[in-house]
């Protein structure tokens, strides 16, 4: 039965208001949900319960027919959760033992996103409940087609920045940016408020689409090119030399904050803000047993399998956003951060305080 | 706030812990910690079950009044802050466990099981599986000792909603939590057979400590 013209219209506010406001927690109600008409058999998926992601979740899964165990993670999505501590095996364990999809279903298997990797250990947690965890593809889309075939593809494995992801992540930082300069200005210059929010806007759409792709010296380059485009503006508009002033400054000001912490926004890495990112993943050769589940994780393709001689080579560790993943999950600890002086973080550590560099930055207390 | 300055600000979560707790609840904190070691620990020697100890403050008065404490929590950050405030000592077991692992704990063995502002933080399907593991882990007499946030009736009721928006900000900021007031606290504790007595309500009704007794 399709939904009534009513919810579809409460589904879309909430869609519009949580991709406007995704920065902040968006809690669902945790539990076991039927997508379809599930039996015995059905496959098991677990996520995060981030009203946003389950909506689209269960939205992706239309026509299918599975379980889907909503996990306690404080209204966090996947990957932030996974990296800061929200979405780690207990949560796991927790949601896994209490949600009685254990009476529901005959096997013991169960899909997690694959972003999910940074936070879960997936040996820890059959060890403690014995259910074996799989990590299914990064974006749900990919879903239907992965349980249809049972494989995760190649494209399945890799985290994608869309368009359409770019434009989300431009509209979640404008959203309570433009509000508050916008009310900010009301208080000082009210016919400036619109024109303000308009900027910070603009400037999110190009940090999100452009930004990422202008090298090295990227926070210079933007920040310097939004001030000469906001004189270019004012001065066009015949602009007093104060006005002209006042752009240029909150011009400045806004590309930093919306440059700020790029890195916690995107599957990019930003690369200067922080002195903790001279740690870089190291890798033991002689430790790897070919299991490859650093490779099954990897976002961004960083490892190639050497199948002859049951080995992983860390091929491609420029694209490395340094997750922790597959330091999580690698059971022969062959993987693990260095410095260039060869000081190490060892995988129990990354593990127990989620010292990966996405989540938790703190390292020297350890 | 950009999201980095959120995540560091949160990082110091377990050395914030409680001075945010006292700012949340307005200095009533410790009266109810009191309150819940009173309750708990009716001889030295009890056997007490203490399921998220967080950073240890009921842990220390259950073990001031001579109790043998288990405190279980899930967070390694909350537990390390919990050791350093307890000198090492036979009678007190730390375990990073969740609270739905109780069930791997032996049966019948505790005196009391205590949950001090932890119920709150979970759903409600591990709350009713917490519970109903919590009174298999109970001793014949045993009592469940659970103080937590609840939601008052009437204009208290309406109150709390206006207060709880500021509030869960300031929950997420200080603390990293986002629990939510339990309609029936008593109620869920009966739902697992125990025989309920309530013992003290603070901030206007909306912390409220309840003792969920097993029979003999």
């Amino acid at each position: 039965m399709s939904p009534s013209l009513g919810l579809r219209v409460r589904d879309w506010g909430l869609e519009i208001l949580q991709t406007a406001f995704r920065l902040l927690p968006w809690p669902t109600e945790p539990g076991l949900r039927s997508i379809g008409t599930p039996d015995e058999s059905s496959p098991v998926l677990l996520t995060c319960n981030y009203a946003l992601t389950v909506r689209r979740l269960v939205a992706t899964l239309e026509g299918c027919d599975a379980w889907l165990v909503v996990a306690p993670t404080a209204g966090i999505n996947v990957w932030c959760a996974a990296a800061g501590g929200h979405m780690s095996t207990h949560q796991i364990v927790s949601a896994l033992k209490t949600s009685g999809v254990a009476e529901r279903v005959r096997h013991r298997d169960v899909i997690l996103p694959q972003l999910a990797a940074t936070g879960v250990l997936a040996l820890e947690v059959f060890r403690r409940c014995r259910w074996r965890v799989r990590f299914g593809p990064v974006s749900a889309s990919d879903l239907p087609a992965y349980l249809a075939s049972g494989e995760k593809t190649d494209a399945m494995r890799r985290i994608r920045f869309s368009l359409r992801d770019r434009l989300e992540m431009a509209a979640s930082w404008a959203a309570p940016t433009a509000l508050v300069v916008g009310g900010g200005a009301l208080f000082i210059r009210p016919e400036w408020a619109l024109p303000l929010m308009g900027l910070v806007v603009a400037m999110a759409v190009l940090v999100f689409n452009v930004y990422d792709r202008l090298g090295p010296r990227r926070k210079t380059t933007f920040a310097l090119g939004a001030s000469v485009a906001a004189l270019a503006v004012t001065w066009l508009a015949g602009g007093a030399a104060a006005a002209l002033a006042t752009a240029a400054i909150a011009a400045c000001f806004v590309s930093a904050l919306l440059t700020y912490d790029y890195t916690g926004s995107t599957p990019i890495e930003g690369g200067s803000h922080f002195e903790e990112r001279r740690w870089t993943i190291a890798f033991d050769l002689e430790r790897c047993d070919g299991i490859f589940r650093c490779w099954e994780v990897c976002p961004e393709a960083c490892f190639e399998k050497l199948e002859s001689e049951r080995k992983v080579a860390l091929a491609h560790d420029d694209r490395c956003i340094r997750c922790g993943a597959c330091i999580v999950q690698c059971p022969q600890d062959a993987l693990f951060f260095e410095d260039e002086a060869g000081a190490r973080i060892e995988p129990d550590v990354i593990r127990k305080y989620k010292l990966n560099l996405l989540g938790r930055r703190s390292i020297d207390a350890h | 706030m950009s999201s980095l300055a959120l995540m560091r600000w949160l990082e110091g979560r377990p050395e914030r812990y409680d001075a945010g707790m006292r700012v949340l609840t307005c200095g009533r904190i410790a009266r109810l910690h009191a309150a819940v070691a009173e309750a708990a620990v009716r001889s030295a020697g009890d056997h007490v079950l203490e399921i998220g100890c967080g950073t240890g403050t009921v842990t220390t008065l259950l073990h001031a009044r001579g109790a043998h404490v288990t405190a279980i929590d899930q967070a390694p950050e909350m537990l390390e802050q919990a050791r350093l405030r307890l000198p090492d000592d036979e009678s007190i077991v730390w375990i990073e466990q969740t609270a739905a692992e109780i069930d791997r704990l032996p049966p019948s063995r505790f005196d009391a099981v205590v949950l001090c502002l932890c119920l709150s933080d979970m759903s409600p399907n591990e709350r009713a599986f917490v519970l109903r593991e919590a009174v298999l882990r109970l001793a014949p007499g045993g009592r469940v000792v659970a103080a937590d946030e609840v939601r008052p009736n009437g204009w208290r009721g309406w109150l709390q909603r206006l207060w709880r928006i500021p509030q869960a900000a300031l929950g997420w900021l200080l603390v990293g939590s986002l629990s939510r007031p339990i309609r029936d606290l008593a109620g869920e504790l009966q739902a697992v057979g125990l025989r309920v007595s309530g013992a003290g309500t603070w901030l206007l009704g909306t912390l409220e400590l309840v003792v969920g007794e097993r029979e003999p």
